[in-house]
């Protein structure tokens, strides 16, 4: 494993797409020391700014406060980051596989536009995650984010395929113009959820308000939420799915699109 | 996935006979746009002038402006998203929920209604302003708009336009977009353009602290912003262009008095439809230009490169 | 002062066809020899003219529209990063205009016409003009739906529309005049479209698309433009819509007309379903009327913006893909519409139109009446021309790439039964010697004594295609602006504009009207010739 401990929080943001198991798997430590991390305009080397230990592969571990630092594990496809610490904006955006995991909180656009792979936040995660950049027509397309904490505007907004796990509450426009996946609001979410989505599910376990744009069309228990209660609980996540302690209501919209998405909300007996 | 369905404001003269003013004031705020391009003027095809065309108002509270609507739509605060969606709804024939429509301070009948004089319309437009497009939701209540706007013209011709202020912020996003592709929010510290609202947009740039110098030119963000990027600009070297002494000049290291544009020096200056208006300075200043300072400037830092 | 020595020349206009020939060049043009200066050794290379694009979307209102429309375009675009010489900017389907003039000027272009210009945002595209570097530039108006001229159309003053037609040529700072969808676009701003020629547009009772086209073409005619009327036929890209190019064609007869991306026009059938070619019948046609020119307006498979004063179309367009739209109405005078599109090679419809565009480029026999372009950015984006330059050159790798299309499409076009190949001469005609000669650009095109020194020198294959897509040296207005792939001096290219006559007294009947209809003051309307840098002024008459 690969030891990155940063030695100061820079003053601007730094840009490190670098730090990914893809591109330190072929370098050895001296190698990866040298490698270009960007500075506001300047371009400068990973050791300006981290601390570079370990043996060379492709896990890394980064340590400190990287709340500055964008772009970690950009693009990546395989192997492992762990973050003890916080991390900035547009953490495993685009990647396709591998996992991350983050002890601490993250900025905005997590895993945005990626389409495999594992992230696992067990802190706060900013807005936009798992969501398209700005223009383009589809967020992620597989994969799967977990959030312990909360999450910011947007998450899922565009996204196609793949789970988003969000522990805590989440802010407005969630699930915006999705076009399929699942995202699990545990902690609930402010307003807008599910705004023009067309297809994909959205499962709350706290009451949420709702656009006038979705009609109520039943209460029940799916019979794929346990399949889905069985995966996530592997995962340490438990969704209720028990006739006897409640039942999903399921509303449909968004009917402005008009779409086809879902809306369950769990309502305990 | 919608869009933006606009037309110059000569088109509004000519032709429009629906016209809605949603979260804009233009009463008081861009006092000569009934007079000039909206209500007033008789049209190529609205001889009649002000009898010709039916105005909507939609907004929170009744400002100046509704004395000229035919309609106001007061609607509670935060709830412009979920108006326009409910409309994007009714326009298509879709259903929506009577509660939650009430909600929004407004009937599913009185929604309908306007609906229904959209679709009618012969040639109908929305402006929209800082009431929709800078309150809770904000690019997404302008998106709202634009996207209603699109699917309008299923029916009939419908076109928008976001009702911008302050100077030349029209020309400022026509210029970006030019030269570097993007409208504003342009980050080239990598030597290229990028473009993240969020995050390289000014105010989320400066309030996150992300920028450890400001060039401010043509604005007065001291003046507008949230506390946190007011002191974050206190702190850093900033340096401010403008004809007077601004909110932002007392904050900054250097304030540089230039002559003011459209008054004592030239250029082009876009409306908000995005067309180009020469400006021809009656005055004479004796301050250079923004223009002429900024080159000093570019070939004092090039000779201290080299 | 420069001698390319050693290469092979082509040169059509002059009669030159791979003779090897020393070309000299000095204060800016061809001369007929130099003494001292830089000699470039282009033993085993070989010289064409500069390219010029008759028909491309470079400037203006619609392309910035379409820029901020499609931030997912740009982010992939390829970067241009800023230098001491170099701005900063972005490729891509959309350009920035830096980046615009580097990449043309890099493929080896050298003189661009923007192919649409509102007056109304004239002043804007000049600006743009003015940052797009080292090409030189010129533009054409938009008319056929003026209302101004429409209106006067109505009420029979032809002689007074005439007027009014070279006052605003004058205003945009034009080079000529484009007519897109006549009457469509004056009929999109109620939500209509004008599909017949011979019936009124919405809103008159007289004038139809086919007076308009008629009474335009005979105005340019006696104003005694350079390059004449430059049209985009109603009906574009519609299946069945051949029948419309063919009357259009028809109504101008007897006249000079530049067809613009024929390609879009070319089509069959009665609906998407039964679309198919119809490229040989109007080529059959058009081979047999000189008068005409074209361009192709070929489709390449992969990302576009369908950008067009077409607004109609592109509601249609909209509707059809439920992509992003826009769409902007300029009072008075035009509108465009913007549509982000990807032609698959898997979709019946793409297919078709990849196909029809080589189809007219292979069908009409002489290849100075038919100009290589992509309608750019709608067909295919400029910097993609050397793919189809290889495709007209080689008709193995059209036979390769007409297998990968649907069985159903090779069913409704005859490109595979077309066997011709492009000659490197025929090549430099329809990218250069041609286009030039139809925008009446004398010093153009060729690389006689007195013409512009505007060259490309490409490294000769024995094998097979020229490198079109890398030039070795790339020289504009006499000097070497690419060598070895890169830039290596930026320079300021020329605007070209017409000045048609006009009696003066025309602004008493326009300003009071203007008034009424516009929404500027008359005195800020026509661009003043100061705004414009390098101008090249052509008198008419």
């Amino acid at each position: 494993m690969i030891v990155l401990t940063l030695k100061e929080q820079p003053n601007v943001p730094l840009e490190a797409e670098t730090v990914s198991p893809d591109v330190f798997a072929s370098h050895t430590l001296d190698e990866i020391r040298s490698l270009p991390v960007y500075l506001g305009k300047r371009e400068r080397r990973v050791d300006d700014f981290f601390g570079v230990d370990g043996d060379a592969g492709d896990e890394i571990e980064i340590r400190g406060d990287a709340t500055r630092v964008k772009w970690i594990g950009k693009g990546m496809t395989r192997g492992r980051i762990t973050i003890v610490g916080h991390a900035g904006m547009h953490l495993g955006a685009q990647m396709k596989g591998g996992t991350i995991e983050v002890s601490g909180n993250v900025g905005d656009w997590l895993g945005a536009e990626m389409s495999g792979g594992f992230i696992r936040v067990r802190g706060n995660a900013g807005g936009q995650v798992g969501a398209a950049y700005r223009g383009s027509l589809t967020g992620m397309t597989d994969g799967t984010v977990l959030i312990d904490g909360s999450a910011g505007l947007e998450v899922g907004m565009r996204m196609k395929r793949g789970t988003i796990v969000v522990g805590g509450a989440a802010r407005d426009f969630t699930g915006l113009q999705m076009k399929g996946g699942t995202i699990v609001l545990r902690g609930g979410a402010e307003l807008r959820t599910g705004a023009w989505m067309i297809r994909g599910t959205i499962i709350s376990l706290k009451p949420i308000p709702l656009l006038p744009t979705f009609a109520y069309a039943s209460t029940y228990n799916p019979t794929f939420m346990r399949l889905y209660a069985r995966h996530l609980g592997a995962l340490g996540i438990d969704i209720p799915h028990d006739e006897q302690q409640g039942a999903y209501q399921r509303y449909t919209g968004d009917a402005s699109v008009p779409g086809k998405g879902e809306i369950l909300v769990w309502e305990k007996h | 996935m919608g869009g933006k369905i606009t037309c110059t404001l000569g088109e509004v003269k000519n032709r429009a006979d629906f016209i809605v003013y949603w979260g804009g004031n233009p009463a008081e705020c861009h006092p000569r746009h009934f007079s000039k391009y909206t209500l007033t003027q008789k049209g190529k095809f609205v001889p009649e002038g002000r009898k010709g065309r039916t105005m909507v108002l939609v907004d929170i509270r009744e400002t100046p402006s509704a004395k000229a609507a035919d309609i106001f739509l007061q609607i509670r605060p935060g709830k412009d998203f979920e108006v326009a969606t409910t409309l994007r709804a009714l326009v298509k024939g879709h259903p929506v929920d009577r509660k939650r429509v009430e909600e929004t301070g407004q009937t599913v009948e009185q929604l309908q209604d306007i609906a229904d004089r959209m679709k009618r319309a012969r040639f109908g437009v929305i402006f929209f302003g800082m009431g929709l497009s800078m309150t809770r939701g904000k690019h997404m209540n302008s998106g709202a708009i634009l996207t209603l706007t699109a699917e309008l013209n299923a029916f009939t011709k419908f076109v928008c336009m976001p009702m911008r202020g302050h100077g030349n912020v029209t020309g400022s996003d026509m210029v970006l977009r030019w030269t570097t592709g993007y409208p504003f929010g342009v980050n080239l510290s990598r030597g290229y353009p990028r473009f993240n609202p969020g995050e390289f947009s000014t105010v989320d740039l400066i309030v996150r602290g992300d920028n450890d110098a400001a060039l401010i030119l043509g604005a007065d963000p001291g003046a507008t912003m949230p506390q946190p990027g007011i002191d974050h600009l206190a702190r850093i070297p900033t340096i401010v262009l403008d004809p007077k002494v601004t909110h932002t000049s007392r904050l900054a290291r250097v304030h540089i008095t230039t002559a003011a544009t459209g008054i004592s020096a030239p250029g082009t200056a876009y409306r908000m439809d995005e067309i180009p208006l020469p400006l021809r300075p009656a005055l004479k200043s004796p301050y250079p230009t923004d223009e002429a300072v900024i080159r000093r400037i570019r070939k004092a830092v090039a000779s201290q490169i080299s | 002062m420069i001698r390319i020595t050693g290469g092979k020349v082509y040169d059509p206009t002059n009669g030159l066809d791979g003779a090897i020939k020393d070309i000299c060049v000095a204060d800016g043009r061809v001369v007929a020899d130099v003494e001292g200066g830089r000699t470039i050794d282009a033993t085993g290379m070989v010289v064409f003219p500069g390219g010029v694009d008759i028909h491309t979307h470079v400037a203006g209102a619609a392309l910035n529209f379409a820029r901020g429309l499609t931030p997912e375009n740009m982010r992939r675009a390829l970067p241009f990063k800023h230098t001491s010489e170099l701005r900063a900017g972005l490729g891509g389907i959309t350009p920035t205009t830096f980046a615009t003039g580097y990449l043309y000027a890099g493929m080896g272009w050298t003189t661009v016409n923007e192919a649409a210009v509102p007056v109304l945002s004239a002043r804007h595209t000049h600006e743009e003009l003015h940052d797009t570097p080292i090409v030189d530039k010129s533009c054409l108006v938009l008319m056929a739906n003026n209302e101004i001229v429409l209106d006067l159309l109505e009420a029979g003053e032809v002689e007074r529309a005439k007027h009014v037609v070279a006052w605003l040529i004058s205003a945009a700072k034009a080079y000529g005049v484009k007519a897109v969808n006549p009457g469509g676009v004056t009929a999109w701003k109620w939500g209509k479209n004008a599909n017949k020629l011979s019936e009124p547009v919405e809103g008159y009772s007289r004038v139809t698309p086919a007076m308009i086209i008629a009474s335009l073409g005979a105005i340019i005619d006696e104003l005694a433009l350079p390059h004449p009327l430059h049209i985009h036929c109603n009906c574009l890209g519609v299946p069945g819509n051949f029948a419309t190019t063919l009357e259009t064609m028809k109504v101008l007869e007897g006249r000079r007309a530049h067809f613009a991306h024929l390609q879009f026009h070319a089509y069959g059938g009665d609906d998407w379903p039964t679309m198919r070619s119809e490229a040989a019948s109007l080529a059959e046609y058009f081979n047999a009327h000189k008068n005409f020119t074209t361009d192709a307006g070929a489709v390449l498979f992969g990302d576009a913006v369908t950008i067009t004063a077409d607004g109609p179309w592109q509601h249609q367009l909209y509707q059809l893909t439920g992509h992003k739209w826009g769409n902007l109405d300029v009072e008075n005078e035009t509108g465009c519409g913007i549509v982000p599109y990807v032609y698959k090679e898997s979709r019946l419809v793409n297919a078709l139109q990849w196909a029809v565009g080589l189809e007219l480029l292979l069908l009409i026999d002489d290849p100075w009446r038919v100009y290589l372009t992509t309608d750019h950015p709608n067909g295919a984006c400029f910097w993609r021309y050397p793919e189809l330059i290889h495709l007209l050159m080689n008709a193995d790798a059209r036979k390769e790439a007409l297998k990968r299309l649907p069985e159903e499409a090779r069913k409704r076009i005859v490109l595979s039964e077309l066997d011709r190949q492009y000659t490197l001469s025929e090549i430099a005609i329809i990218t250069s010697a041609g286009p030039a000669r139809a925008l009446g650009l004398t010093r153009k095109g060729h690389l006689g004594v007195g013409a512009d020194a505007d060259l490309t020198v490409y490294q000769e294959n024995p094998d097979g295609d020229l490198q079109f897509e890398y030039p070795r040296y790339v020289i504009k207005g006499g000097e070497v602006v690419i060598e070895e792939g890169e830039i290596r001096s930026v320079v300021e290219g020329r605007q070209y504009i017409v000045q048609p006559a006009y009696d003066e007294k025309i602004e008493e009947f326009l300003r009071p009207l203007f008034q009424k209809v516009y929404t500027m003051s008359f005195d800020n309307y026509p661009v003043e010739l100061e705004r414009i840098r390098r101008p090249d002024i052509h008198i008419c008459k």
